[in-house]
Formats: structure tokens, C-alpha cells, sequence
């Protein structure tokens, strides 16, 4: 973060991208050796991983799904990673092609593939930036271009905030975005949690993702609906992402094993 | 996909499965299809293949109920079929990912490098840039500098300088405000631009710019571009509603690539826009090697000063200030001398100019002034009519706070009365309108020391001070003496200096001419009622003894 503007990172396809680690566990080939060494050693220790990440997929998708049929046409993914399929922009813009998405990640290499599967579609873009930035992100000319945020907007932060130190101050970010919003606009959040896990499991837990290059930041119910401030939280509030408006109550058991939990919630007014 | 929405595809793909089986000829090629759609459908974990494979097998055949006599055999070749359809499609569809992915890698590095050399190539601009004017800055040009002196293969050739510097800037900045000064630089440093074509013009900071003239024609070629670059400057410029006529000085360094270095050069360049300064400015200057050599040893002379007051170097000598009505010895003038350990004695007019222009003559001063009034005191001995002793004081001097206290201590010190003590300043010490100087004056005046004005009719004679000043005489340049010694030119001197004496005269002053070198000059001094006279006629400076002599 304190790198100076004029000197950009490199691109070192040698260290693992979270982005492409979750493209693995999703079953994708949009990855290379370090990212699969990465995963693989993650899902020794958390044999969980794969199934976390189908579930958080899937609750993207059911929230999406609900939003657009609620209305929204406007769509702020922020920390997209490797767009595979069922990403925001098929699933809205399916329901109504004027659909805008704007993804926003801060991997240059999931940007690129991100341009080259939007190329050619003028109602969905894909910017670089953190979403540590939301005041770049917010002011970014291709954000403003695509979004008019006198209009509702879903802002999409799903399985990022775990990257997010408390140093980095999360819900000032989120404060920040909020602001920006225009009244029935939503948040959708979802994030690594360990609710109701005893503290030895959160310990050891912790223990494990601080060997990854991006150790995560794992936060219980109250803190992620805490995030919420501001918006009204949807029925059922802040869930294991399992149970978050399921198809079928099947695919709701054993919903804590996600390891996700995520709400949606509206901007009043 | 929607629960939904995977239900309908897998009824559809057990739909296909099922055909397959009943269908005569048995086509393999929908077991292939399946397989690839599995994949496309991304169910395409490892598990996704067992599975399928097992729900066939398990419950395809007996679901249907089918009972043909090949139907085991058919329904092994189906999966077998279904497996390689699943394969194929995962491979190619793994293959594809791993292209794209690598692609965007290659992107993104493409596109990092990009950003890279953007950003570098805006550092270095940033870098070799002056922010305000846009020109090069000092670090481009000195790099240019010594790209044109190094360059291998040019040693023949010749490099030239121009080293500008804007007359008077900074009071523009004071009564305009920084604001229009800054607006200024800019217009000049846009028709310097203009004006230079090709050759490299640099704002090195200030109001400071300088030209590089990479292979010139010699130094007819380098005052051709200082001329172009006056008159760029000279033109009157509109900035923000104030017309402002503005001129340059501009020092001329014009010579051979070999032998030359960057520092040197801009060295001899820096003191050559000196003399165009020092000259008057709006104009230019050539560098000349003896110029520089005389003043660098002038320079080391001012610097040594110091040491040389430390050592005991220096001493005076006085000059008689003779009376003209009964040749009695009034004063003494005292004058400094310099017994320099390699150059042997030098007179003041080799060191007294760079002292005051580097403002050591203060130190210097203070000790001609506290030697003076150290002897002047002892020849008070035995003698009712002890001669004054008279020092010149340098315009810092004058001006600096303190030279009461400094002349107060120095009398109570040395025991030298007040009225045996002359200070003699010179006309444009008195042209600043400092209020202070003229109270310490006339403060030293109330004590009794005496205050002559030295080489009075020469610079700026406005009778006014005298009027302010508590003056006690005039001393009366040497060119209008020098005059009394031809008849026919001496007229018109002898007239001022009658003038000038009855003037003095009708002021209660004392006149005392200089540069008094003959007994015909002396003599019509005499006649015009002329006070006192000093010169080579009465007397050279000599050690204290031996004029002092004369009057024992």
C-alpha cells in the first residue's frame, strides 16, 4: 500500500493469487502451480475450502438473482478474482440485458482475463483497484461512466473482507461506499466467520491461513452485522451463506461447514 | 445454475442416455455428447464423473427396465463413451483455461511494464524538469553538459554557454508579489524557448537560465545567441495587467570540447555573468582568461585578510595634512598597509575594494581605526599642538549599528581626545537615506570627533547633508588640483575650488585639497583661501616617526 504511484507492482505468477486459488477450489484451470500448491495445502488443513467456495458462489447468485428481480440494474462487484461462470454480469444481465456491472479487483492478472471476457460487452467493465480505496474506486472514471450512482446500486463485497485487516478499518470502508449510495440501494457482504466455533478452533484456524500469503481476518456474527450499519438488513440477516434464502431446505444442512456467513442488506430512504 | 435449472439438464442428459441405449444402430456418439455437456454444465469436479458413472449404472437399466440380450454390453460401451466424452471435454476445457489464464498473466505483465515505463518516464521528466516553466532543469543540463564535453570523436569541436540572469527580478517579486514574479519567469522562459531554436535552454533555478550551444562557430557565433537571447527578453511583457520591462545579463562562456569540464566551465560562466552585472547589466559578457586569473588572485588576497590581521601583517602609514597659512602639520591621514609575506607591501588599492565588496573591510577597518587611535595618542606627548589623526571609514562601516559604541570605547581605551580623532567618509556613503548613520554621526560629532567629507566634488555633491550632517570639512578631490598645474586648464578648476572654498567658508567648514603635488599648486591654493593641503608636495605617507619628526 505504500508503494509510490509511479513505480507499479510487478506480475509474479510465482506467488499464489487468492484470486486464482479460488478459481481451483471451484473446480477451474485458470491457475498455475503456485496457486494449486497453495490451494492444496489450504484444503489439507481445511478440507472445507472447495466447499466454501461453491457455497459463497452460490449464495453470489442467489442474491444476485433476488436483487435484480428486485429491481437493481446497477452492480459493484468489488474483489471479483477470476471471473468463471455464473459471475454477476451473466446472471443479471440474463434477467435484463441493460444490466451495468462493474467489477473491481486488485489483481492486475484476474483484471486481464476479467477485460478479456467483457470484451465486447459495453454494459459490463472491469477496473483495478483495492478495496481498501474506496474513495479511487468511487471516483475511478470507468465506475463513473458505467454506474449513475443517483440510482440504486448493489455493492457486492463477497468473499473479500476477509483480506481486510481491522487495521485497514472495514466498516469506515464500508462507511465510505455507503455514502456514495443512492437510497434502496444494497450491500451484499459475505466473509470468512467462525460463529460459534470455540476459541481453540479459531486459534487454529488463524494458525493455518497465516501461512498463506493473504492471512485472513475472521469475524463473527455480531462483528459482519455490525457492517451492516446503515442499511436494513433482508430476512434472514446475517447467515451461514447455506441458509441465506436456500432453494431447497437440503441445501441449507450442515450450513455452518461453509464456513461463509453473508447478509444482504438495503439502504433505506 | 438454479437447482432448477440443474434438474431440467441432468432430466435431459438421462433423456439422451436413454435413447442412446434403445436406439438400433447403437450410436456411441451420445454417450460422447453427454459427457461434454457434464463438462460445459461445469459439473466437472472428479467426483462429477464417479458419480454419473455410478447413477448409470446402477439405475439406467433397471429404471427403464430394459431386457435386451446386448444390453449389458451396450451399457458399457455408453459409459465407456460417456467417460471419454467427459474427458476429452475436461481436457480441452482445462487447456483452454490454462491459455487464457496465461494470457491474462502475459497482459497484465505487458500492461505493468507499460506502466512501468510510463511512470518512469514521467519520474525523469519529473526529475530533469523545472515544475513552474517546464524547461529543462540543472540536472538535464548538466547531464547535456557533459554528453556535449564527453561525447568521444568531438574533442576538436567547440562548446559554448550562455549564462543569463534577469536584472533586477528580485524587485519585481517585492512590489509585484512572487505570484507575478513566477508569471514573468514563465513569459521568459517561453521566448527563450522560442527564441533558441534548437540549442538547450535550461532554468537552472531563480530567475537564472542558461543556453548550451552544442558546436559553435567560435565566439562571434555564441555573442549572436546572447543578443537573440536579450532582445527575447528585452520585449516589454503584459503579466496579469502590469506592462513589465524587464532586461538580462548574460556571461559568455565560448570554447574547445577538449580539455573542458562541466564544473570549470560553468565556474567561468557564473563569474562572467558577474561582470555583466557589475557593469550595469542588459548587456553580455565574454569570459576572458586574465580577467579571471586577476580577479580569482584578487579574491585570494580579499580571503587572506583575516589570517594576514591575525599575523600582524598590516600597519599604517600617515600622510601630512599640512596647514596652508603657517605650514604647521594640522593632521595626519592614516593609511593601511599590507606586508604580505610573498608580494611585499601592498598598498590598500590591491586588497581595499574586494574587502569591501566581501565585507571584510569591517574587521580590516576596525583595526586601521584602533591603531590610528592607539598611536595618535602617544604623540600628544610634549606637544600643545599634537596633529589629528584622520581614518577613513568604509560605507559598512558607517552603516553598521554599533560604530558609536565601537568609537566611544576605542577613545576611552586609547586616551585620545575626541577633537584629535577625524573620520573621513565619502559622499555616497551619505546618498542611502538611512536615518541611523546620520545619528551616529552627529552623535560622534557632539563628542568632538572631527567628520570630514573625502574626494568631496567628485560623486554625488548634493549640498543637502550638508545641511544635516555635522560636517567639519571638506577634503577637495586631487583632479581639481591636478588642474592648477596648467594655467589655461586651471581656470575653471581654481574657479570651483574659490567656489567651493567660499562655500565651505560660509558654512564654518575647513577645506583641505588633496593630491597637492607642487609649490605652484600650493602657492594659488594659498591665494583662494584654501585651509590645509595634503600631497606629495608636503609629504608621502611615512611611518608615524618620521613625519612626526618634523613637527619635534
Amino acid at each position: 500500500m505504500q508503494r509510490p504511484d509511479w513505480a507499479p507492482e510487478t506480475i509474479d505468477i510465482e506467488r499464489p493469487s487468492v484470486a486464482r486459488m479460488y478459481d481451483y477450489y471451484l473446480g477451474g484451470s485458470h491457475n498455475f502451480a503456485a496457486d494449486r500448491a497453495a490451494a492444496q495445502a489450504m484444503v489439507a488443513a481445511v478440507p472445507e475450502a472447495p466447499l466454501m467456495a461453491q457455497a459463497n458462489r452460490a449464495f453470489l447468485r442467489r442474491a444476485v438473482h433476488h436483487l435484480a428481480g428486485a429491481g437493481i440494474r446497477q452492480f459493484l462487484d468489488i474483489g471479483s478474482g477470476i471471473p468463471t461462470v455464473g459471475n454477476v454480469h451473466e446472471i443479471a444481465q440474463r434477467l435484463d440485458p441493460r444490466s451495468r456491472v462493474v467489477y473491481v479487483d486488485v489483481d492486475p492478472v484476474a483484471v486481464a482475463h476479467s477485460r478479456e471476457i467483457l470484451a465486447g460487452n459495453e454494459q459490463a467493465t472491469v477496473v483495478q483497484e483495492d478495496l481498501r480505496r474506496p474513495e479511487a474506486i468511487l471516483g475511478h472514471p470507468e465506475v463513473r461512466k458505467l454506474l449513475d450512482f443517483s440510482q440504486p446500486v448493489a455493492v457486492m463485497v463477497v468473499a473479500v473482507l476477509h483480506f481486510v485487516s481491522d487495521d485497514d478499518r472495514p466498516a469506515q470502508l464500508l462507511r465510505t461506499l455507503r455514502d456514495a449510495l443512492a437510497p434502496g440501494s444494497y450491500l451484499v457482504l459475505s466473509q470468512a466467520s467462525d460463529d460459534g466455533r470455540s476459541k481453540d478452533e479459531r486459534a487454529e484456524a488463524e494458525r493455518v491461513y497465516q501461512r498463506t500469503d493473504n492471512p485472513l481476518w475472521i469475524r463473527g456474527r455480531a462483528e459482519l452485522t455490525a457492517l451492516f450499519d446503515g442499511f436494513e438488513l433482508l430476512d434472514p440477516g446475517v447467515v451461514w451463506v447455506p441458509e441465506w434464502r436456500p432453494e431447497t431446505p437440503e441445501s441449507a444442512e450442515d450450513a455452518e461447514r461453509a464456513v461463509f456467513m453473508g447478509g444482504v442488506g438495503r439502504l433505506g430512504g | 445454475m438454479t437447482q432448477a435449472q440443474l434438474e431440467a439438464l441432468l432430466d435431459r442428459l438421462t433423456g439422451q442416455l436413454a435413447g442412446a441405449l434403445r436406439t438400433e444402430p447403437f450410436d456411441l456418439r451420445a454417450g460422447h455428447r453427454v459427457g461434454a455437456e457434464l463438462v460445459a454444465a461445469h459439473i466437472a469436479s472428479a467426483e462429477g464423473l464417479g458419480r454419473t458413472v455410478e447413477v448409470i449404472q446402477l439405475r439406467l437399466i433397471r429404471d427403464l427396465g430394459l431386457v435386451a440380450e446386448d444390453v449389458e454390453d451396450r451399457m458399457a460401451r455408453l459409459l465407456a463413451a460417456v467417460a471419454t466424452g467427459y474427458a476429452r471435454a475436461l481436457r480441452d476445457r482445462t487447456l483452454d483455461e490454462q491459455e487464457s489464464i496465461r494470457r491474462a498473466a502475459m497482459r497484465a505483465r505487458t500492461q505493468a511494464e507499460r506502466a512501468l515505463r510510463a511512470s518512469e518516464a514521467r519520474f525523469r521528466h519529473q526529475a530533469t524538469h523545472d515544475p513552474l516553466t517546464g524547461l529543462p532543469n540543472r540536472t538535464l543540463f548538466t547531464e547535456r553538459l557533459t554528453a556535449a564535453l564527453n561525447e568521444p570523436g568531438r574533442g576538436a569541436q567547440r562548446v559554448g554557454v550562455c549564462f543569463l540572469d534577469l536584472d533586477r527580478f528580485k524587485v519585481v517579486n517585492d512590489t509585484l508579489g512572487h505570484q507575478i514574479g513566477d508569471l514573468l519567469l514563465v513569459t521568459v522562459a517561453e521566448r527563450l524557448r522560442k527564441a533558441m531554436g534548437a540549442h538547450l535552454v535550461a532554468r537552472l533555478g531563480g530567475d537564472e537560465f542558461v543556453i548550451l550551444v552544442e558546436c559553435t562557430g567560435g565566439t562571434d557565433a555564441m555573442v549572436e545567441v546572447a543578443e537573440t537571447a536579450l532582445a527575447a527578453v528585452r520585449t516589454p511583457a503584459l503579466v496579469d495587467g502590469h506592462e513589465l520591462q524587464i532586461s538580462a545579463s548574460i556571461g559568455i562562456v565560448e570554447r574547445q570540447v577538449a580539455g573542458a569540464n562541466p564544473t570549470d566551465l560553468m565556474r567561468a560562466a557564473d563569474s562572467t555573468l558577474h561582470w555583466a552585472k557589475s557593469a550595469g547589466g542588459a548587456r553580455w559578457a565574454l569570459y576572458d582568461v586574465e580577467r579571471n586569473q586577476r580577479e580569482l588572485a584578487r579574491y585570494a588576497l580579499s580571503a587572506a585578510i583575516p589570517a594576514a590581521l591575525e599575523r600582524g601583517e598590516f600597519y599604517l602609514d600617515y600622510q601630512p595634512l599640512t596647514s596652508l597659512r603657517d605650514g604647521s602639520l594640522v593632521g595626519v591621514e592614516a593609511l593601511v598597509r599590507w606586508r604580505h609575506p610573498e608580494l611585499g607591501v601592498l598598498r590598500p588599492d590591491s586588497f581595499i575594494g574586494l574587502a569591501e565588496e566581501t565585507g571584510l573591510i569591517v574587521q580590516l577597518g576596525g583595526w586601521v581605526l584602533a591603531e590610528a587611535c592607539r598611536e595618535a595618542e602617544a604623540w600628544a606627548a610634549g606637544s600643545a599642538a599634537a596633529p589629528f589623526v584622520s581614518v577613513n571609514l568604509a560605507v559598512r562601516q558607517v552603516h553598521r549599528p554599533g560604530l558609536v559604541q565601537e568609537v566611544r570605547a576605542l577613545l576611552r581605551q586609547t586616551g585620545l581626545p575626541p577633537e584629535r580623532l577625524q573620520l573621513e567618509i565619502t559622499e555616497s556613503t551619505m546618498m542611502s537615506t538611512a536615518k541611523e548613520p546620520v545619528r551616529a554621526l552627529r552623535v560622534l560629532a557632539d563628542l568632538g570627533v572631527r567628520i570630514a567629507i573625502d574626494d568631496f566634488g567628485t560623486g554625488y555633491s548634493n549640498l543637502a547633508y550638508l545641511r544635516d550632517l555635522p560636517v567639519t570639512e571638506l577634503k577637495v578631490a586631487g583632479e581639481f588640483v591636478a588642474g592648477l598645474r596648467s594655467p589655461s586648464v586651471g581656470r575653471t578648476d581654481e574657479r570651483i575650488l574659490a567656489s567651493l572654498v567660499s562655500l565651505a567658508h560660509a558654512l564654518d567648514l575647513t577645506v583641505t585639497a588633496e593630491g597637492v603635488e607642487t609649490a605652484g599648486q600650493a602657492e594659488r591654493l594659498r591665494a583662494i583661501g584654501c585651509d590645509a593641503a595634503q600631497g606629495w608636495h608636503f609629504g608621502r605617507p611615512a611611518p608615524a616617526d618620521r613625519i612626526l619628526a618634523r613637527i619635534r
